[in-house]
């Protein structure tokens, strides 16, 4: 069966949120640059994003009615600009730490540790 | 012969850029190229976007994404990048167990993904059918008033109890305040370093 | 002025002279030690406030003689009868408030009562500072505020000594050195207002309450002077004993009271005017009822407190009858009939002991006679005025003035009480050597006289015997004070000669014993109906008439009283003298002592010389204007003339019959020629010692001994009551200690046992537990540290982890 022939549905689009998501979090855990591990989350993010861009979709689903409607593409909405926020927030969290410890290493930030 | 349906076709291509870059994104060490790649990943995740009828959600991915959230990342990695990256190398143990990890949950996701039936696909005729834009009915939603949902909702939840204008006023609030924590944190604090140093 | 204006007058003068020793004790309380120089001016503001009192006291028996002029019939005319004597007394008007009497031969003496402040009312009892004034009460007020004021001066020059720093050479401290203390003069006068304001407060009392309330302060006052140098062992033993032995006669007066006012219940004396117009009737009015001749009369509430029953029961037969009255009207109708079977009458009896033990505590009468000798151990001064105008006569003023109430049970009572008390206290005082100690017993003995001849119904001869008796007994009490002040010392024996040294002391006491001895031309010489002599002579002779009077009645009983009397007249005419011969005749028997020994200053012996000229003359009568047994006579009851139901053949012969010639002339006689038997022996032994009194002493050994040692009275006390006192105490003692204690003590081991148990489970277990969950909490924590690595990509894989974990278990559970 030629996968190009048959439309795409949700599943599709939900496989790659999941490998997105998956990289976003391999990501997270294993940089040790604190920027890296931003990227990790903006990936995530992105990974969860297309999930509810997919499911608002009408046409995508089977029986022609989306799950969320419009609300899916609210939440992405709000998603894509919360994740700014936070990057925004997190990046001055950084440039913070790096200008008392002169580096960006998350492993150096332990200072909490019991 | 069927024609190759070009959603789909569509469709695998973004869909192979953005998780191939995203791969890449991890892989790499390079923080710059890091930057790079999660670029096109983010464009790619956009075309995605308009792929599934969200025209206006793609639009504000390439705008706010990788037009504003990118940009700040690069801005940052400029600031700090200013030390040797030899020491920042992951451990060979960390890599394992992370793969080890994420293959387990992506083994677990990617089957969820196929279970539903109903989310396989529709009809090959229907697909594009019925593609409408969707940003009058977002902007409508953003300030109270659902067009979608005009005939199938109670009576009650169509004066705005369901819309989003509030969610939408506390997300503007919160977006200063956050820019404006932002800016103070990242102020640069030059006399507290000094004393520091000088200790 | 009319008289009544002139007698209302009464009541204040003698409220000022009372109420003035008040105020000096108050500034002295206040500002004594600031009163000149070591509070010198006490003496003057103490001084000052008895003297006015005084002058207020003349004034006011000068009133009284003026508003009611002096009968003198008995005195002028003994052969008139007797009758005439009593129509003499029905002439005299009667008081103010006095009960108008039907009778023509009776009457009420006259006397001024009423209320000065109600203090509170309860219910039925109704407590006032009221007054009753009478003939009685002024009498005393001039002889008690004259005799202070006499005192008074001779303390100042007494206690000169306490105006500076004192060695007391009688105390002895424990490191071996006497005893240095500052002077405390201001302190003594300030006493002495208070005694002088307590004694004038009970004699102006119109109601037994107030009686008893001054008759208390009489006492806590001379607790205080017996205890003037209360650093001395037997100063302050003997305050004690003086105040002790007066409880126990207090506690009779209590129970006379209680029944007085149960069965009365009132505690006024006289008839008294009510502000709504109505008369309510005194204690003397409702035992003496006018109505009823002034026979002994067992008031209404004594009967009706004896048969309650009755009462209950009327009441109960009349509980539906309309008339409120009935059933009062019908209780009255039945008294009468248990009246005449005598109920109510043993109160009435039991009232008026109670009321006599009072006295014998007051009064040292046997047998609570023992404080009086030991009350020696105050200065002189305190003696002269306890032993003559203030503490002692209390005791016989109350008598006196609650005669009216005495049954003739209790009269006999008293009498014997006063017979025992005189002979007793004269024997002892025979062998006394103390001087001051042979003239408190001859105290304790005079006052035997008074009681002898209230109790055999010599009222006016025993008032006049108090009131004679105050100025010489005083007189010789401030004579020894001299001899006291000169000598340093108390001995008799180690005195003698002094009259040369000291002529105004000597004469003056010579002129006190010739007065308590009775001396005088008895009226077989006759220049004079009743005789001639010094004070003491009138008042012993009526005592002895009126001895013989009652024995010429009851011949048993009478000629007991008589004899006593007769021969304690003797007695006391022998220690008398042998007192001033050893002390003013005869060669000196101690050198050093007769060398130092010098006439005291004249602010000591002025006053001798007063109180001299009173003992002489106050028994003087000038007929129609002075005589103290008339000035007594206006306010003697008639109380005659009833007889005792458990000694009915018991006959009180009345007063005036001691007058009559043919029973006087015995008795002077007799007084007379026991008093001269008294005296010779006296000079034979000590004046011209054709006589040794050693070898007496030795002949009589046993005798002596006995009266040495003073009948053994203190030793059977100790006996009877002060070891018992101990031996109880002791037992008490050991009770307190062993059990009572050793159950405390137990009973806290226990608690104490209990609480450490407590403790232990309070630690180990309470504690542990707390200590345990603490410890888990702190081990869980810190177990969990090791999670908190700080590390920001283990957090992820942990997250991921996590999320694996759950959807599997999920996946699995929804599967199963």
């Amino acid at each position: 069966m030629n996968p190009l022939l048959e439309p795409v549905g949700v599943s599709h689009f939900m496989a790659v949120g999941a490998l997105m998501f998956v990289c976003g979090v391999v990501c997270m855990a294993t940089k040790r640059n604190a920027l890296g591990v931003l990227m990790g989350i903006e990936l995530v993010l992105n990974g969860a994003n297309i999930n509810f861009v997919a499911l608002s979709s009408s046409f995508l689903s089977a029986s022609g009615k989306s799950g969320l409607g419009l609300d899916g593409q609210f939440i992405a909405l709000f998603v894509i600009v919360l994740a700014a926020a936070e990057a925004a927030v997190a990046l001055a969290i950084t440039l913070n730490f790096y200008n008392n410890h002169a580096t960006v290493d998350v492993d150096r930030a332990d200072e909490l540790k019991g | 012969m069927e024609s190759i349906n070009w959603h789909s076709f569509f469709f695998f291509l973004f869909a192979l850029v953005s998780c191939g870059f995203a791969v890449m994104v991890v892989l790499s060490s390079n923080i710059v190229r890091m930057a790079f790649y999660l670029t096109i990943s983010l464009g790619a995740t956009a075309g995605l976007f308009f792929l599934a009828g969200a025209d206006f959600i793609g639009a504000m991915q390439l705008m706010i994404y990788v037009g504003g959230t990118l940009v700040l990342l690069v801005f940052g990695v400029m600031l700090t990048a200013q030390g040797p990256f030899v020491s920042m190398k992951t451990r060979g143990g960390d890599w394992i167990l992370a793969a080890v990890l994420s293959g387990s949950l992506l083994a677990l996701l990617v089957p969820a993904a196929f279970t539903v039936r109903e989310w396989r696909g529709p009809s090959p005729v229907d697909a594009v059918a019925r593609m409408e834009p969707t940003s009058t009915p977002l902007g409508m939603g953003l300030l109270g008033i659902r067009v979608d949902k005009l005939e199938d909702r109670p009576e009650k939840l169509k004066e705005g109890m369901s819309s989003y204008l509030l969610p939408f006023e506390i997300v503007s609030v919160h977006l200063l305040v956050v820019l404006v924590g932002a800016a103070y944190l990242a102020r640069t604090k030059r006399r507290r370093d000094v004393r520091m140093e000088s200790l | 002025m009319d008289t009544k204006t002139l007698a209302s007058l009464l009541p204040i003068l003698l409220g000022i002279a009372w109420l003035l020793p008040l105020a000096s004790f108050t500034l002295i309380v206040l500002f004594g030690p600031r009163m000149g120089k070591h509070g010198v001016g006490a003496s003057y503001l103490a001084t000052l406030a008895i003297v006015s009192g005084f002058a207020c006291s003349v004034v006011a028996l000068g009133l009284w003689m003026w508003v009611h002029p002096l009968s003198s019939a008995h005195a002028a005319a003994p052969e008139e009868s007797i009758d005439a004597a009593r129509q003499h007394e029905a002439v005299v008007d009667h008081g103010a408030d006095g009960h108008a009497s039907g009778h023509h031969e009776l009457k009420t003496p006259i006397y001024y009562t009423g209320d000065l402040y109600t203090l509170g009312q309860f219910g039925k009892l109704k407590v006032t500072i009221s007054f009753y004034i009478d003939a009685l009460t002024v009498g005393m007020f001039a002889m008690v505020t004259l005799i202070a004021s006499c005192i008074h001066f001779y303390a100042i020059g007494y206690m000169h000594d306490e105006l500076h720093d004192v060695t007391d050479h009688e105390v002895v401290l424990s490191d071996g050195h006497h005893l240095h203390r500052p002077g405390r003069f201001h302190r003594f006068f300030q006493y002495l207002s208070l005694f002088c304001f307590s004694m004038l407060g009970l004699v102006y009392a119109g109601n037994i309450a107030m009686v008893f309330v001054f008759w208390e302060l009489v006492g806590i006052c001379s607790y205080f002077l017996i205890g003037f140098y209360i650093e001395r062992k037997s100063a302050s033993n003997a305050a004690n004993k003086a105040f002790i032995v007066n409880r126990v006669g207090d506690f009779g007066m209590i129970i006379g009271l209680m029944a007085l006012w149960g069965g009365i219940g009132t505690f006024a004396f006289g008839d008294m005017e009510e502000p709504d117009g109505t008369t309510s009737r005194g204690i003397f009015s409702q035992v003496r009822d006018a109505e009823n001749g002034y026979k002994l009369t067992i008031p209404d509430g004594m009967v009706r407190a004896t048969v309650p029953e009755v009462v209950e029961e009327v009441a109960v037969d009349h509980r539906n009858n309309p008339d409120p009255l009935a059933a009062e009207s019908e209780i009255a109708s039945r008294l009468s009939t248990y009246r005449e079977q005598h109920y109510g009458y043993w109160l009435l009896v039991i009232a008026g002991v109670g009321i006599f033990c009072g006295c014998v505590g007051k009064s040292a009468q046997f047998p609570l006679h023992v404080w009086l000798p030991d009350a020696m151990e105050g200065p002189t001064p305190v003696s002269a005025l306890v032993h003559s105008a203030t503490m002692v006569a209390a005791g016989v003023y109350l008598t006196g003035r609650f005669y009216p109430v005495f049954t003739p049970e209790a009269r006999l009572v008293i009498a014997y009480c006063g017979a025992i008390t005189l002979f007793l206290a004269a024997t002892i005082a025979i062998t006394a050597t103390d001087i001051k100690r042979v003239l408190a017993y001859s105290t304790v003995s005079q006052l035997g006289y008074m009681m002898l001849a209230l109790g055999v119904g010599g009222w006016v001869a025993g008032l006049f015997h108090l009131i004679t008796h105050a100025f010489f007994k005083s007189l010789l009490f401030l004579c020894s004070g001299s001899v006291i002040h000169a000598c340093h010392t108390n001995e008799m024996p180690k005195m003698g000669g002094l009259l040369k040294k000291m002529p105004w002391t000597g004469y003056t006491m010579l002129v006190g014993c010739l007065a308590i001895i009775g001396a005088g031309l008895p009226p077989v010489f006759g220049f004079w109906p009743f005789g001639f002599g010094l004070s003491g002579f009138y008042s012993k002779d009526s005592i002895i008439a009126q001895a013989y009077s009652f024995w010429t009645e009851n011949p048993t009983h009478g000629m007991i009283l008589f004899a006593a009397a007769a021969g304690g007249a003797s007695i006391t005419a022998f220690y008398m003298f042998r007192l001033w011969f050893m002390t003013f005749i005869g060669p000196p028997r101690d050198h050093h002592i007769y060398d130092h020994a010098h006439e005291s200053p004249r602010i000591m012996y002025l006053p001798l010389v007063i109180l001299a000229f009173f003992a002489v003359v106050i028994g003087w009568t000038w007929p129609g204007v002075w005589g103290v047994t008339d000035l007594l006579e206006q306010a003697r009851w008639p109380a005659e003339a009833s007889a005792g139901v458990l000694l009915p053949n018991l006959h009180y012969p009345d007063e005036h019959e001691s007058h009559v010639p043919a029973v006087h002339l015995v008795a002077g006689l007799t007084a007379f020629s026991t008093a001269l038997g008294g005296f010779l022996l006296a000079t034979v032994f000590y004046g011209v010692r054709w006589l040794n009194a050693a070898e007496a002493r030795q002949q009589f050994a046993p005798i002596y001994t006995f009266l040495v040692n003073k009948w053994y009275f203190d030793e059977l006390y100790d006996f009877l009551w002060v070891r018992p006192a101990h031996v109880v105490a002791g037992v008490v003692s050991w009770f307190d200690k062993q059990v009572i204690d050793g159950f405390i003590n137990n009973l806290a081991r226990w608690t104490r046992g209990l609480a450490d148990i407590d403790d232990l489970i309070d630690r180990y277990f309470v504690d542990g537990l707390v200590n345990l969950t603490a410890a888990w909490t702190w081990s869980f924590g810190n177990s969990l540290r090791g999670l908190q690595t700080g590390k920001l990509r283990q957090y992820v894989m942990l997250i991921v982890i996590g999320t694996v974990a759950l959807t599997i278990i999920i996946n699995f559970a929804s599967a199963g």
